[in-house]
This record gives C-alpha cells, sequence and structure tokens, in this order.
C-alpha cells in the first residue's frame, strides 16, 4: 500500500515545532490565542476554557476525573497538545503529582479578548469612500480563479497561459516535491502531486502556504514573524479594504504573494493602495474539516462507468484525466469514463483508489450527492478490485537458512521462527526455511546457542 | 438521517440558541443584578463564538409577554472582533441596543394586559418555539449547517398555563433531535426544563452561586455535542414529572385523564373539553366505580 505522503494538517504542527521562547512571543498577539484555540481538538479547547480563570495549577488526576471512561484516549491527545503547543505548562510536585496550569500570557490575553474583544490593528476603510469595493460574490470568484491559475501553472510548469506573478524561483520552491525533474521527458507529477490535485482547495492551500513558511528564513523573513501575519490575516473581515500602510515592509511583500495566490486582492486607490483579504485567507484559521468554501459538486457517476462533469474549468479537466478517459468536451461539460486502463493508469502514479473514490464523493453533483450511495456500488467496488489485482504479490524482506546440522536443530529453529512470528516457509523435508529479516539476529544469536 | 449526518460539519461546529430571560419581576427579586448577570452570559457567548469560526450564536429574549430575537451572530460575520472603541465590542451594542428595545416593548405589551393573579412567569413557551423555528429554519437552507443545541436561562417560575405549549416544543424538539439545555438561576424549582432536558437529552443545571455562572456555564453548557460523548456532565437528581391541568391550568399530583386524547384534567367532567368524547357517569368520589375512566398519576 503506497503510503500517503502528503498530510496537509493546518499548521499548527508547524507552530508546535518553534522554539519555546518564539512561541511565547507568539502569544503576545491576541489573535494568535484565539486561533490556536480554534485549532485544538474540542476537549482541549473545553479545558482551556474551564480553567480560564483559574489561577492556581490544576492536578492531573482532577482533570482526569472530567472525562468519561471512553474519553481517556482523547482526554491524553487533548493534554499532549496542549502541553506541545506550551499552552499548558507541566509542573510535577513530589506529593501532589503532576499538575498543569494554562500559559500565563496566553491566559490573560483570552480573557481579555473574551471580555472585550480583540481589535485589529488596522481599521477597514470607510464604506463612504470613493473606491468602489468589489462584491463579495466577484471576491470569490477571483479568489479561485487566482487559485485555479496558480495551480494550472503548478502542474504545467510554466505553461499556463495567465502567468501569476509568483517568481519562478518561488515557484519551484512549491514544486519541490510534487513534480520531480526528470532529463529528457520533462517534468512530471510525483506520487504526492497527484494526490495534492485531488485533495480539496483548503488542504491545498494549507500545503503551500506551509511549504512558503518553512522557506521563509530563506528569503529572511522570520517564519513565526509569517505566521502571526497569516493567522492576524484570517481575522479580517471577507471584503472590507485595509489600508496597505498599516504594514511592515515584511508584511507588504508577502501580500504580494498572497494576492497572486488569491487570498487576498489588491486595489490601488487614488493616495493609497488597499487590500481586500478574500474568503480563502479568512478560512485559514479554520480546522481543515470544516472547510465552509466547500465548493458545489459537479461529478456525476453512471452505474456504466461514465461519468459527466458539469465544469468548464481546465484545471478540473486536468483532474479528471488523472484517473479518467476523457472522450468529449463540450462547452459546460466533460464526459468521460473510468476504463481499466485509465485507473491502471492512475496505480500507477501513486493514486489510490480510495483517493479516487473519496474525490468523486466530495465533487459529486448535489442531485447525485442526496443519493445514498452518492457513487454507485459497482463502480466502487469495482475501483477497489482492480486496484486489488495489481497488489496480489506482497513484498517482504526475508532470510533463507539451510544446511542445518540435524532435524532436531531444525525444529528448535523453526518453533523459535514461530514465537518470533517471523516464519514465512519452511520445508521440513530437505530441512530449509525462511524467516522474515526482522528476526533475522535474533535467529542467529538463537542458532549459535544452539550449535554450542 | 443519514443524509442529515453528511449535512453536518465533521467536528464541533456548533449552533446554540440561547433563550434569555428577561423578565422584569423576577429580577427585581434576585441577588445579582440584571447587568452582572449579562456580563457573565455576554462573556460566555464571545467564548462561544470564539471557540470555532464556525460556531454560531442566536439569542432570544423571552419577556413577561412576549418574546424577539435580540442577536444573531450569522448576520454579522466576523463582526465580533470589531471594537467600536469603547472597550465594548460591537456586537453587544447591537445586543444591548435590541435588549433595550425589547424591554421596553414588552414592558408596554404587560401594561396593556389585564393584569389578573398571574403567576409572574416569563413567556417561555413562545422562545422555546421561535428557537425550533429558526433551527428548523437553518435545517432547511443550506447542505451543511451547524448542530444546533438550545439552552435556556431562566429564572422566573413555571406558568402552568403554558403547560401544553411547552410540552409541545420539548416534542419537536426531541424530534429534531435539538438537545435543550436548561440553566435555572431561579429560586424554586422548574419542572418544565428539568423535563425538557430530560426529555430532549440535554443538561439540567441550577448554579448554586450566581457570582460564579460564567464559570458554570463554560464548564457544563459551553460543552459542544460532539465532545458530551466523552465529559463528565452533571446528571439529574430528579425530573419533577407534574404536569398541569387542561381546565384550570393549575399543576397537579393526580388527576384525571381522557382515554382517547390523552388530556389531563383536575375534575371530573361529562365530556372531554378537547376531543369531545363524552365520559361515562362514575363519579369523582365514587372510587369502586372507576372502570371507564382511569385515574392515575401523570408520572407513572
Amino acid at each position: 500500500m503506497p503510503q500517503v505522503k502528503i498530510i496537509a494538517k493546518n499548521f499548527m504542527d508547524m507552530v508546535a515545532s518553534l522554539t519555546a521562547i518564539k512561541l511565547d512571543k507568539l502569544y503576545n498577539n491576541v489573535f494568535i490565542c484565539e486561533a490556536i484555540l480554534r485549532s485544538l481538538p474540542p476537549l482541549a479547547k473545553k479545558y482551556v476554557l474551564q480553567l480560564l480563570y483559574t489561577d492556581v495549577p490544576v492536578p492531573a488526576t482532577m482533570l482526569e476525573e472530567w472525562v468519561l471512561a471512553d474519553g481517556v484516549s482523547k482526554h491524553r491527545a487533548a493534554i499532549d497538545r496542549m502541553i506541545q503547543l506550551r499552552i499548558f505548562m507541566e509542573t510535577t510536585d513530589r506529593k501532589k503529582g503532576t499538575s498543569y496550569s494554562l500559559n500565563p500570557t496566553f491566559q490573560k490575553n483570552l480573557q481579555k479578548h473574551i471580555i472585550s474583544g480583540g481589535v485589529l490593528p488596522r481599521e477597514p476603510m470607510n464604506s463612504n469612500n470613493a473606491i468602489k469595493l468589489p462584491s463579495l460574490q466577484e471576491l470569490e470568484t477571483y479568489a479561485l480563479q487566482q487559485w485555479e491559475c496558480f495551480l494550472l501553472q503548478l502542474i504545467n510548469s510554466g505553461q499556463g497561459e495567465k502567468l501569476t506573478g509568483i517568481s519562478s524561483s518561488m515557484m519551484k520552491i512549491f514544486q519541490r516535491g510534487l513534480l520531480s525533474q526528470r532529463d529528457r521527458d520533462g517534468p512530471r507529477l510525483t506520487e504526492s502531486g497527484f494526490q495534492f490535485l485531488l485533495m480539496d482547495t483548503n488542504a491545498q492551500l494549507w500545503y503551500i502556504i506551509r511549504e512558503y513558511i518553512s522557506n521563509a528564513e530563506e528569503r529572511d523573513v522570520d517564519p513565526a514573524e509569517l505566521i502571526s501575519f497569516l493567522l492576524e490575516l484570517s481575522f479580517h473581515v471577507t471584503g472590507e479594504a485595509y489600508n496597505l500602510n498599516t504594514l511592515t515592509e515584511v508584511q507588504r511583500n508577502t501580500l504580494k504573494d498572497l494576492a497572486d495566490l488569491g487570498l487576498v486582492k489588491l486595489q490601488q486607490g487614488r493616495k493609497d493602495s488597499w487590500f481586500i483579504p478574500t474568503k480563502l485567507a479568512t478560512n485559514l484559521s479554520v480546522s481543515l474539516a470544516d472547510s465552509s468554501i466547500r465548493k458545489e459538486g459537479y461529478v456525476m457517476m453512471e452505474t456504466n462507468f461514465r461519468m459527466y462533469a458539469y465544469s468548464t474549468s481546465k484545471l478540473q479537466c486536468e483532474i479528471l484525466r488523472l484517473f479518467a478517459r476523457i472522450e468529449y468536451q463540450l462547452p459546460n461539460l466533460i464526459a468521460c469514463a473510468i476504463t481499466k486502463e485509465s485507473l491502471y493508469n492512475a496505480f500507477d502514479n501513486g493514486i489510490t483508489s480510495d483517493q479516487i473514490i473519496t474525490f468523486l464523493q466530495q465533487n459529486s453533483h448535489p442531485r447525485c450527492a442526496d443519493r445514498v450511495p452518492s457513487i454507485p456500488e459497482n463502480v466502487t467496488d469495482q475501483i477497489r478490485l482492480w486496484e486489488s489485482d495489481l497488489k496480489r504479490i506482497e513484498m517482504t524482506q526475508a532470510h533463507f537458512y539451510d544446511e542445518f546440522p540435524s532435524k532436531d536443530v531444525f525444529e528448535a529453529a523453526c518453533d523459535f521462527a514461530r514465537e518470533w512470528r517471523g516464519l514465512l516457509w519452511e520445508d521440513s523435508k530437505r530441512m530449509r526455511l525462511v524467516v522474515k529479516s526482522e528476526v533475522h539476529n535474533k535467529m542467529r544469536e538463537f542458532l549459535h546457542t544452539q550449535s554450542k | 438521517m443519514a443524509s442529515v449526518a453528511s449535512k453536518l460539519y465533521s467536528d464541533d461546529v456548533s449552533l446554540l440558541v440561547l433563550l434569555l430571560d428577561t423578565n422584569p419581576f423576577f429580577w427585581s427579586t434576585t441577588s445579582i443584578k440584571f447587568s452582572q448577570f449579562l456580563s457573565h452570559v455576554l462573556a460566555f457567548l464571545n467564548a462561544v463564538l470564539g471557540l470555532n469560526q464556525l460556531n454560531q450564536v442566536v439569542v432570544i429574549a423571552t419577556g413577561y409577554s412576549s418574546c424577539d430575537y435580540i442577536y444573531d451572530s450569522s448576520l454579522t460575520p466576523n463582526g465580533n472582533f470589531e471594537s467600536s472603541g469603547s472597550g465594548m465590542p460591537a456586537l453587544f451594542g447591537s445586543l444591548l441596543e435590541k435588549l433595550e428595545d425589547f424591554a421596553a416593548k414588552d414592558e408596554e405589551l404587560s401594561k396593556e394586559e389585564e393584569h389578573e393573579d398571574r403567576i409572574a412567569s416569563s413567556l417561555l413557551s413562545g422562545s422555546l418555539s421561535m428557537a425550533l423555528c429558526y433551527i428548523q429554519r437553518v435545517f432547511r437552507s443550506g447542505h451543511l449547517h451547524p448542530q444546533p443545541r438550545i439552552l435556556c436561562l431562566q429564572g422566573s417560575p413555571d406558568g402552568p398555563e403554558q403547560y401544553v405549549a411547552v410540552m409541545n416544543s420539548i416534542f419537536s424538539a426531541q424530534r429534531l433531535m435539538v438537545p435543550i439545555d436548561s440553566c435555572y438561576i431561579g429560586t424554586q424549582n422548574s419542572a418544565f426544563l428539568q423535563q425538557a432536558s430530560y426529555i430532549t437529552g440535554g443538561v439540567h443545571h441550577t448554579p448554586k452561586q450566581l457570582d460564579g455562572l460564567f464559570q458554570y456555564l463554560t464548564t457544563i453548557f459551553a460543552t459542544d455535542l460532539h465532545s458530551r460523548g466523552f465529559v463528565q456532565l452533571p446528571k439529574p437528581v430528579g425530573v419533577d414529572f407534574r404536569a398541569s391541568c387542561f381546565c384550570h391550568k393549575k399543576t397537579i399530583d393526580m388527576g384525571y385523564i381522557c382515554s382517547v386524547c390523552l388530556s389531563i384534567f383536575c375534575e371530573h367532567h361529562k365530556k372531554c373539553s378537547t376531543c369531545g368524547s363524552v365520559f361515562g357517569q362514575s363519579k369523582l368520589d365514587d372510587v369502586s366505580s372507576v372502570s371507564n375512566k382511569k385515574r392515575k398519576a401523570p408520572d407513572t
């Protein structure tokens, strides 16, 4: 089973990997505290709220009393996460055992936020100003267009019609891991590249943003600063214009890149320039599972393996081409078929059947999405069958043993291997056996003791 | 219900409909001032909104003789972060304004009403139905919606005359699988709220100290439906199942029930006032001949 290489978790993992000093500095910003709170697992959120006005450390045993027996694993996960993010300070006392308290800066900021709300460092433009702002609808179309354009450029590596302003060096960074550069036949999508295309927009966005941040140091930008700016951005109001003058130099440069991704729209006024956050930006702090920008589906799958996709987008056509045969294209409709060949092609490229099926389910046309199941069962079954056809052989690293001195030694060796669950094959007549590599060292020691 | 489940967000996104008791007759008798109470509640609302970007809060004021929506967070997207300068988030500016208007209107209405010897109860039935209507609208609109729950912050005593309406709301909430949480801050016990939480699977709690209300609210009532499976929450000690009779709207322990439509009466009638079925001739005092009419305590 090919491993899914791209795990687009929200970038709180990245925040968690920052050094302690930087983390503590981040918590000075109210909005980051808020965004971190939102990213926590539900139980952890509850603990934070519950301890918000508690000043003394709370013993771990008391925390455990709050959960039912079923929730212990979730409880552990929540606590670990909070310690990782330095929201919980752990103190161990020999008498009282472990106890936890909230990070004081985090606590103070959150208290302030809950009572009086936060104040953004910049005010939106007055509505009576002369510049005409785009409507929310226009803004969303703009954002998605921009994003699609970026994706096309990403996979076509420079063949897109309308080029975004992203520098080619930056593009190379994004393509790292998604495309493999081969000498002759040009760049090709890698396994993770294909998987990337099948993810939903928010997950893709996170992946790109993560690459962007991890690359920040090469551009002399402090990653912590970048993270804090991105999180702050997610608290701006969609569709309102904010003055560019309120930003620092670094932030302004960042914003230009973000505009190319469709996160913000830049607008030139008479005197000042403005930026307008789009939905893509304000969704940054939402946990991945709940992307509210989930688009309407467009794919209809039929029981005869034919697929109709109501779409005008070139990108979506490219995505379908990953695992289906495009038969013809009408102005608003792509007709294709899922065949054994097209699927084998996809499996060759490292796409799994589960990914294809979830993609189809997530993008199924509203009419089909109402049906249960939304994708005909015979199709999903067949996709899985075709995949398992390719996996009839399982490879295991192993060692081969023969020339045992006696039957007894051979049998003892077999039993030993069986005990360690490493026996793959034995031939007692000719005294030969095959053992998994993991057990090889133990086996060798065992045989040494036997031969003495 | 598969299609309903698929329309939910996967995680802990919740829609909280808060029914706020604004009954002046109650608030004139309490140890805690309404303004103090409100500051706890507002902090709580802010906390709920802070937990998840998609969380939604609706506040319905329950007055003495009317009720109305006073706040809906979906109408002001992201608005809770803008400050109007005075340190008070804009969210609460509009909420307080509406609340003031509401209180004035409610007072006028209650003056118009003939002042009988009515118990100073709030119009709980009205606000419950408004909450359910709102939730129904959320269910029907769009393909993704948050998980709704209702929280009653009630202090006034029950109004037995609302019995039927309240019970009907409770049963429709049960059908919609919307839990009704209740936080009773009055001095008596509220049978309505106990039953509502019991039937719909919500949490009922009576805080002992009102000055720590925020802690109670966040500890118990901020728990989203997803986490309720793993967390210890207060369990009902006992539920007051007493009903009100349909004829005089009195709360009764024992009474007569129409065998056809299950209407409850405190005394014997010749004919059911609800469905019109004619009862047999057995008399109230004549215990021996209670044959075609059932006499029972409603809590069995």
